[in-house]
C-alpha cells in the first residue's frame, strides 16, 4: 500500500520536475550549510583533541589566578612559587616529573639598541612540549645541554630592534652573549604570547639573572585518571603554603580540552542554528509547492476518492510526496555539504596560515551527521506537507470531480 | 428472482434552510435489482447528478435511507463510504477522469491498490480487464496518448476492477464520437449480460432507450417511464 502511495507521489514529482527541483534545492542548501558547519566543527574538535590529548598527563600549575594569562610563557603576574611549593608537589604520590618555568626580565642589546625584555626559562624538554604546536620561522628548538642559546619571538626578531635578527645572530642580555638558535613564526591574533619572548634553558636563566622566580610548574602524572585529583591536591597544598585561597591554579589538559571542546560545541550550535533558518525557509517552500499541487490536482484527488481512496490514502500520498522531495534535497545537500566543508576548510586554513599556526584542520563528516541530516530533511518534509495533505484529504469527492 | 442491490427509502436531498430550502431530490423510493440496466434521464438541473451522487455514495441524503446490498449506507462516515465506493461501486465519468500521470494499466490497478489487493493479482486482473475492453496493446500508454474512446474504455476497465455490485456511468458517451460511443455502449451491455447492474445517466434518448428501465427526473421527482 505504502509502496503504491510512494509510486504515485514519485510520479507526481516527476511530472512537475522543475518545480520539484527548485523546491528541493531549498532543502539542499539548508542541509549543505548544516553539514558543512558540522563537519568543520567536528574537524576542529578532533584537531584540538589530537593536539591536546598527547598532553593529557600534564598538569600546569600557575600562580595568581587564570593560567591562560601565563600559558605560552608570556607575562608574569608578579607572584611566584617558592622552593617549598616544589618540594611539596614532589612529595605527592603519582607524579612522574616536575619542571618549572622561570620568569623575569633583562636588558637586551642588539645592533647598538638596548631594551627591556621579558625572559622565560624552562627545561628544554618542556619547551618542545609547550611550543609543539607553533611554527618556527627559522632555526630549531634548543638542544639538551646547550648553553647560551636562545629562541626568540617573531616580534623580537623583526620589530623590537632596528635591524632584523636571524638565526645565529648574537644578542647581549645583561651583558652576556646569547646565540639565536630558533625564531618563532608570527602568532598574530589570539596568540600574542610567543611573539615577544626570549626563551632559554632554566640553567642559563638562573645563571644570568641569579633569580629563580617560578611562574609556572609543569608536571606529568603516572596515571591520566589521577590527573584531576592530583591537580586538586596540589592546588590545596600551595594555597595553604601561601595562606591565600586562590593563589595557585592547577589545570589539567583534560579540563582544558573539555573547555575548548565546550567552546567549539557552543560555536557549532550557534552556527548550525543560523543555518537552520535556511531549512525553515525551505520548509515554507515545500508547503507552498504542495499547496499549489493540491489545488492543481483537486480533480485528481476527487477521482481517487470516488474510486475508493480513504482520507488516509490521500494524506499518505501527499506526505510521502513532501518527504520524498525533501529527502532527495537532503541527499543532494549532503553531497554539496562534502564539497562545502572542504571549501570552508580551505578558507579557514588560509586564515590560519596567515596567523602562523601549524594546526591541521580537515572537515570530518560522521555517520551521525549524515543520519541526522537525512532525518531532519525527512521530518521537515513531513511536517511541511501535513497541512497541504490534510487540505487534500478533506476535499469532498463531488466538489473535486466537478472541479474544472 | 434476483436480489436488490440498491433500495432507497424516502431519500431527499435539500440545500439551504427553510424558507429558502431547495429540494434537489424529493422523497425518492427506488428498488434496483441485480442485473438491472437503468437509464436516468432528465433536463439539466433536474436532480440527475444529485441522485447519481447519492446512489454512488459520494454524498449523503438529507433524509431517508439508502441500502446497498442490504446495508444502510446513509449514516456512514467518510472512510466507511470510501470503502463502499471501492467495493460496491464502479464509476464511469463523462470526462473519463483517469489519473494523467499513470498509464492505462496503472489506472486500472489504482482502485485495486486502494482495496489492498496485492500487486501481482492486481496486474493480472488489470490486464484481463484491458483485454476485455480491447486495449491489450495500450497498456503502457498514458491517458494523453489515448483517444477519447480509448480513455473511456480504460475507465470502464477501472470501474470493473474491484468486482462492484453496480456500475454508475455519467454520460459515458458524451465526449466521444458516435462510433466510439457505440463501442462503449456495447461493452457496457456485454457486462450487463454477465449480470452486472448498470445505471447510466444521460440526456441522449437513443442511449436511454436501449436500457431495460428508464427513470425520468423532473424537479427532483423521479418517475418510472416503462418497466
Amino acid at each position: 500500500m505504502l509502496r503504491d502511495h510512494a509510486k504515485l507521489a514519485f510520479k507526481n514529482l516527476r511530472n512537475r520536475l522543475s518545480r520539484s527541483l527548485l523546491t528541493l534545492l531549498g532543502i539542499a542548501i539548508g542541509i549543505m550549510a548544516i553539514i558543512s558547519l558540522l563537519a568543520l566543527g567536528e574537524g576542529m574538535q578532533q584537531a584540538v583533541t589530537g593536539e591536546l590529548s598527547s598532553l593529557s598527563d600534564v598538569i600546569i600549575v600557575s600562580a595568581g589566578g587564570n593560567m591562560f594569562s601565563s600559558f605560552g610563557g608570556g607575562g608574569s603576574t608578579g607572584e611566584y612559587f617558592t622552593q617549598r611549593d616544589i618540594t611539596d608537589i614532589q612529595r605527592i604520590q603519582g607524579i612522574k616529573e616536575v619542571s618549572t618555568q622561570l620568569s623575569g626580565s633583562g636588558l637586551a642589546e642588539y645592533n647598538g639598541k638596548t631594551t627591556i625584555i621579558s625572559l622565560t626559562g624552562m627545561e628544554v624538554s618542556v619547551m618542545k612540549l609547550q611550543y609543539a604546536s607553533q611554527n618556527l620561522e627559522s632555526g630549531g628548538f634548543l638542544n639538551e645541554g646547550e648553553q647560551n642559546n636562545i629562541m626568540i619571538g617573531n616580534s623580537i626578531a623583526h620589530d623590537t630592534f632596528d635591524a632584523d635578527i636571524s638565526v645565529g645572530g648574537r644578542i647581549k642580555i645583561n651583558g652576556q652573549k646569547f646565540f639565536v638558535s630558533g625564531i618563532f613564526g608570527k602568532q598574530g591574533f589570539g596568540g600574542s604570547s610567543s611573539d615577544n619572548i626570549i626563551l632559554m634553558s632554566s640553567r642559563d636563566f638562573k645563571k644570568l639573572t641569579g633569580q629563580s622566580n617560578i611562574s609556572l610548574i609543569y608536571l606529568r602524572v603516572n596515571n591520566v585518571n589521577d590527573a584531576e585529583s592530583i591537580a586538586t591536591t596540589i592546588q590545596n597544598a600551595i594555597n595553604e603554603n601561601h595562606g591565600k585561597k586562590d593563589f595557585a591554579t592547577a589545570t589539567t589538559m583534560t579540563s582544558i580540552l573539555k573547555t575548548v571542546q565546550n567552546i567549539i560545541g557552543i560555536l557549532q550550535l550557534v552556527l548550525v542554528g543560523i543555518a537552520s533558518i535556511a531549512l525553515v525557509v525551505a520548509s515554507i517552500g515545500i508547503m507552498n509547492t504542495m499547496l499549489t499541487s493540491v489545488m492543481e490536482r483537486t480533480r485528481e484527488i476527487g477521482i481517487m476518492k470516488a474510486i475508493g481512496a480513504t482520507t488516509r490514502d490521500i494524506m499518505s500520498i501527499f506526505i510521502i510526496e513532501g518527504a520524498l522531495m525533501s529527502s532527495v534535497g537532503g541527499i543532494i545537500g549532503i553531497i554539496l555539504g562534502v564539497f562545502g566543508s572542504q571549501a570552508l576548510t580551505l578558507i579557514l586554513r588560509s586564515f590560519m596560515s596567515m596567523g602562523g599556526t601549524s594546526f591541521q584542520l580537515s572537515p570530518i563528516i560522521t555517520i551521525t551527521t549524515v543520519v541526522l541530516a537525512i532525518t531532519v530533511s525527512l521530518i521537515v518534509g513531513i511536517l511541511s506537507s501535513l497541512y497541504p495533505a490534510w487540505k487534500a484529504a478533506r476535499m469532498s469527492p463531488i466538489e473535486a470531480v466537478r472541479y474544472e | 428472482m434476483s436480489k436488490d442491490v440498491i433500495v432507497t427509502e424516502n431519500i431527499s436531498k435539500t440545500y439551504g434552510k427553510p424558507p429558502l430550502q431547495v429540494f434537489a431530490l424529493r422523497e425518492t423510493n427506488l428498488r434496483i435489482k441485480q442485473g438491472d440496466y437503468i437509464a436516468i434521464i432528465g433536463p439539466s438541473g433536474s436532480g440527475k447528478s444529485t441522485l447519481m451522487n447519492l446512489l454512488g455514495c459520494l454524498d449523503k441524503p438529507t433524509s431517508g435511507n439508502i441500502f446497498i446490498d442490504g446495508s444502510d449506507v446513509s449514516k456512514l462516515n467518510e472512510n466507511e463510504l470510501a470503502r463502499i465506493r471501492r467495493e460496491k461501486i464502479g464509476f464511469i465519468f463523462q470526462k473519463y477522469n483517469l489519473i494523467p500521470t499513470l498509464n492505462a494499466l496503472e489506472n486500472v490497478e489504482l482502485s485495486m491498490g486502494f482495496a489492498g489487493v496485492d500487486s501481482q493479482t492486481r496486474t493480472k486482473k488489470a490486464k484481463q480487464l484491458l483485454e476485455l475492453v480491447e486495449l491489450s496493446k495500450r497498456l503502457t500508454h498514458k491517458p494523453s496518448e489515448l483517444s477519447g474512446g480509448e480513455q473511456q474504455r480504460v475507465a470502464i476497465a477501472r470501474a470493473l476492477a474491484n468486482n462492484p455490485s453496480i456500475i454508475l456511468a455519467d454520460e459515458p458517451t458524451g465526449n466521444v464520437d458516435t462510433k466510439s460511443g457505440e463501442n462503449i455502449m456495447q461493452i457496457l451491455e456485454n457486462v450487463n449480460k454477465k449480470g452486472e447492474t448498470i445505471i447510466i445517466v444521460t440526456h441522449n434518448m437513443a442511449i436511454a432507450q436501449r436500457a431495460k428501465r428508464v427513470l425520468r427526473i423532473q424537479d427532483g421527482e423521479v418517475q418510472e417511464e416503462h418497466a
